[in-house]
C-alpha cells in the first residue's frame, strides 16, 4: 500500500490540519507586517523630508546672507552638525561620516561653486543633474561608488544657483532592515512553535477520536458491553464519547431485553416440548403395535418440526435485530463444502439431481460452525426441495482479495417471479413448498451478521443462483482495519 | 452404575428416570440444587445429570460448586437455551457434554454411556470390531460380512463403525450428524436416510438377516451381538 512509503504522520489529519492553520496564521502576519512596515518606512521618510527642507531652506539662507569667503567655513561647521544629529539610531560605528551628508552649491551648469562632502563631489552632482525631479520635494538619488540612494532637497537661491543638501538613506535603511529582520526571526520562531503547538494539540484530540472510533468498531463487531474511553473532560470529544456510551448502553439494554425475551420464551416453550416428545418416545418404545406407533412417529415428527421451526424463527429475529451471539473459529469453505456435499450427493443422486463442485482450493473465514453448517445445509435443502429430477447443481467457491463467495446454481425452472422479491422475508414459501419458510430468511440474517450478502437471482440461461459471501479470514484484521482507519482519518 | 439426574420439571423428571431405569442404571433424582448437594455428599454418583435452569440456583454454578467439593464424575448438562453460552462450552473442553432441549432419550442415553465409558477410560480392541457376523478391520478400513468383502466408501465405512460401536442401541439422525459428519444441522430432507439406505444395500443383502433396523421417528439400531 502507498501508506507505507511515505511518512504516517505525513499522512495524518493532525498534520493536515496543523500545516494549514500554520499557513494560514503565517501568511496573515506577513501581510500585517507587510502594511506595518510600509507604514514605518514612509513616517521616517516623511519625517526625514521635512527636516531635510527645512534643513536646506536654513542653508539657502545661510548662503545668500554669508560672504563668499566665510561661507565654505561655515557650511562646513553646519553639515558637521547636521551629520551628527540628523536622524536617530545611526550606528557610528561604521565610520566615516562625512559620507552621509553632502552640501552642494551649483548652478544649472559648470562645475560646482561650494562643495562639502567627501570627495570631489562631481559624481554628486552629476547624478543630481541626470535626475530629473521637481524641485521643492526631496528625492532619491543614486551616486556612483556609493550602495545606498541619497535624499537630496534642494532651494534656489538668489544668484540662480541652487543649493542642495544630500542625505544618505543607509542610516534609515539599516532601521528598516534591521526591523525586518528581527520581525523575520520572531516570525519564524512563533511560526515554528505554534505549528508544533497546534500539531500536538490535533493530534492529540484526534488521537481520542481515533480511540472512540476504534472502540466503536470493535463494539461493532462483536462486543457490546465495551465502551469507548471517556477520559475527557467537557469538550466536543468527551461529548461525543457521552454520547456514543449513552447510545451503546442503550442498544446493549435492547439487546438484552431482546436475550431475555428469546431466551424466556424459548425456555418456556422448550420445557414442554421435550416432556411431551419423551412421553411420546417411551409410548413407542413401550408399545409394539405398529397401528399406534404411527400416530405416534407422525406426532414426534411435528415436534422436531416445531422445535426446528422456533429455533429459525429466535435464529432470524435475533440476527435482524443484529443481536445473535456469534463464537467464531477460523473455518476452511473449501472443506466444509465438499463435507457437506459428501452428506447431501447421495440424496441429490437418489433423486435424479447431477452435483458439481469447482473450488480454487482453501478459502478461510471466520464464522460461527453451527450457524454456517446450517447456512450451507439450508441452501442445499432448498436445491433437494425445489429442484425437478434430472437438473444439475453447480456449486462454486471463489475469493477475491477481501471477500469468499459461494454460489449455488442449478438449470431449473428459477426462483418464481413473484416470490423472489421477498424472497428473504420470513415466512415466504413457494407454492409447493413444505418447508417452514425461514430457510433463506435463515441464510440471509446470518450472513449478514457474518459482515457478507446474499443474492439470489435467475440466470440468464434459465435456473436459480444463489450467492452468499463472507469476508475472508486474515491472518491480522485487526492491525489492518486500523492502519486504515490511520491513513483515512 | 449409579446416576443423580437433578431437574426440577417433573414430568421431565420422570421419563429421563424412567428411561436411565429402563436402560439399567440406578437413578437418584433431585428437584433443586440444594437437594442434588445434600444427595451427592451422601452418595457417590459415576455421573450426573444437570438441568441449567434450576429454581434456586444456576445450573453452571452447582456443578462448579460440586467440582470444587472434590465430585470428578462426568456431568451431563440439559440446557433449554438455544445457544450454548460460552460457561457451558468450558465444561465441555473440561469433559462434560451437553444437550439441548428437547432432545430424543436415545442421545441421552448415548451421551451418557460415552461420557462413563471416557471416565473409566476403558480401552477397546482399537484394530478390530466384530458385531454378529460383520466385522471391521480398523487398519485396513475394511469391512466383511461373513466370507464376504463389503465394498464400502471411506464415508460409509465411518458410518458403519459408528453404528457398530453403538451396536444394540438407538442412534439418532442428529448423533450421526454430529459424530460421523461433525455437523450440529437438523436437514428438513432425509439426507442421513439415503446414507443409512445405501449402506444397508451393501450389508443387508438379499438372503441374509437385516442388521439395521429403522425406528421411525427415532433413529437406527444396529442389531447387536
Amino acid at each position: 500500500m502507498s501508506s507505507k512509503a511515505t511518512n504516517p504522520i505525513m499522512r495524518s489529519a493532525a498534520w493536515r490540519i496543523s500545516l494549514w492553520a500554520t499557513l494560514a496564521f503565517a501568511i496573515g502576519t506577513m501581510l500585517v507586517f507587510a502594511m506595518l512596515h510600509r507604514f514605518v518606512a514612509n513616517d521616517i521618510q516623511r519625517r526625514s523630508d521635512a527636516w531635510l527642507s527645512g534643513e536646506v531652506w536654513v542653508l539657502g539662507d545661510v548662503a545668500q546672507r554669508t560672504p563668499k569667503d566665510r561661507l565654505y567655513r561655515r557650511v562646513v561647521g553646519e553639515v558637521a552638525e547636521l551629520a551628527s544629529r540628523e536622524v536617530p539610531n545611526r550606528q557610528r560605528s561604521t565610520g566615516n561620516e562625512n559620507d552621509s551628508v553632502f552640501f552642494l552649491q551649483a548652478g544649472d551648469d559648470g562645475p560646482a561653486k561650494l562643495w562639502v562632502g567627501s570627495g570631489d563631489g562631481s559624481a554628486n552632482l552629476a547624478a543630481i543633474r541626470s535626475t530629473k525631479a521637481l524641485v521643492d520635494v526631496p528625492y532619491d538619488v543614486h551616486v556612483k561608488g556609493f550602495n545606498v540612494p541619497f535624499r537630496v532637497a534642494a532651494v534656489r537661491i538668489a544668484d540662480g544657483s541652487h543649493i542642495y543638501l544630500g542625505l544618505s538613506e543607509r542610516d534609515e535603511l539599516r532601521v528598516l532592515r534591521s526591523l525586518r529582520v528581527r520581525f523575520l526571526t520572531l516570525w519564524l520562531a512563533i511560526v515554528l512553535l505554534g505549528f508544533v503547538i497546534v500539531f500536538y494539540a490535533t493530534r492529540r484530540m484526534l488521537g481520542h477520536v481515533r480511540e472512540i472510533t476504534e472502540a466503536a468498531s470493535r463494539i461493532g463487531q462483536s462486543d457490546l458491553s465495551s465502551r469507548v474511553p471517556n477520559s475527557r473532560g467537557n469538550d466536543e470529544v468527551g461529548h461525543l464519547a457521552r454520547t456514543l456510551n449513552h447510545m451503546l448502553d442503550r442498544i446493549e439494554n435492547t439487546v438484552h431485553q431482546l436475550h431475555t425475551i428469546t431466551d424466556s420464551l424459548a425456555h418456556d416453550l422448550r420445557s414442554p416440548l421435550t416432556a411431551i416428545r419423551g412421553k411420546l418416545e417411551t409410548a413407542l418404545s413401550n408399545d409394539g403395535r405398529a397401528d399406534q406407533a404411527e400416530p405416534i412417529v407422525s406426532a414426534i415428527d411435528e415436534l422436531d418440526w416445531l422445535t426446528d421451526f422456533l429455533n429459525t424463527s429466535l435464529d432470524v429475529a435475533e440476527a435482524k435485530a443484529d443481536a445473535l451471539r456469534l463464537s467464531r473459529t477460523e473455518i476452511d469453505l473449501d472443506e466444509l463444502v465438499k463435507g457437506m456435499l459428501d452428506l447431501y450427493e447421495p440424496c441429490m443422486s437418489d433423486k435424479g439431481l447431477s452435483v458439481q463442485i469447482r473450488s480454487a482450493g482453501s478459502v478461510k473465514v471466520l464464522a460461527d460452525p453451527a450457524l454456517l453448517h446450517r447456512v450451507i445445509a439450508n441452501m442445499l435443502d432448498n436445491e433437494l426441495k425445489h429442484l425437478p429430477a434430472s437438473c444439475s447443481v453447480y456449486l462454486l467457491l471463489e475469493a477475491d482479495e477481501d471477500m469468499a463467495m459461494l454460489t449455488v446454481e442449478d438449470d431449473g425452472p428459477g426462483f418464481d417471479v413473484d416470490v423472489r422479491r421477498q424472497l428473504f422475508e420470513r415466512r415466504v414459501r413457494g407454492r409447493e413448498s413444505r418447508g417452514h419458510g425461514l430457510g433463506l430468511a435463515f441464510v440471509e440474517a446470518v450472513v449478514r451478521v457474518h459482515g457478507g450478502s446474499v443474492t439470489a437471482t435467475n440466470r440468464a440461461e434459465g435456473g436459480a443462483r444463489l450467492s452468499i459471501t463472507l469476508p475472508l479470514w486474515k491472518a491480522a484484521p485487526e492491525a489492518e482495519s486500523h492502519t486504515l482507519a490511520l491513513t483515512k482519518g | 452404575m449409579r446416576l443423580l439426574l437433578v431437574e426440577d420439571e417433573p414430568e421431565i423428571r420422570s421419563f429421563v428416570e424412567q428411561s436411565l431405569l429402563e436402560a439399567g442404571y440406578e437413578v437418584d433424582t433431585a428437584e433443586d440444587g440444594n437437594a442434588a448437594t445434600q444427595l451427592a455428599s451422601k452418595h457417590v454418583y459415576h455421573g450426573l445429570i444437570v438441568d441449567l435452569g434450576l429454581p434456586d440456583q444456576d445450573g453452571i454454578e452447582l456443578i462448579l460448586q460440586l467440582r470444587r467439593s472434590g465430585i470428578t464424575s462426568p456431568v451431563l448438562i440439559l440446557s433449554a437455551r438455544r445457544s450454548v453460552d460460552d460457561r457451558v462450552k468450558g465444561l465441555e473442553l473440561g469433559g462434560d457434554d451437553y444437550l439441548t432441549k428437547p432432545f430424543a432419550i436415545a442421545e441421552l442415553l448415548a451421551r451418557m454411556r460415552n461420557l462413563l465409558r471416557r471416565n473409566s477410560s476403558q480401552t477397546e480392541d482399537a484394530t478390530r470390531l466384530r458385531v454378529c457376523d460383520l466385522e471391521l478391520d480398523m487398519l485396513k478400513r475394511r469391512a466383511s460380512r461373513g466370507d464376504e468383502i463389503l465394498n464400502l466408501s471411506p464415508q460409509e465405512f465411518v458410518l458403519l463403525e459408528y453404528l457398530c460401536r453403538h451396536a444394540g442401541r438407538v442412534v439418532t439422525r442428529s448423533m450421526l450428524l454430529k459424530e460421523v459428519w461433525g455437523m450440529r444441522i437438523q436437514p428438513d430432507t432425509n439426507v442421513v436416510d439415503v446414507h443409512i439406505y445405501r449402506l444397508r444395500g451393501k450389508i443387508d443383502t438379499v438372503g441374509r438377516e437385516p442388521l439395521i433396523k429403522t425406528l421411525r421417528g427415532i433413529g437406527y439400531v444396529l442389531k447387536g451381538n
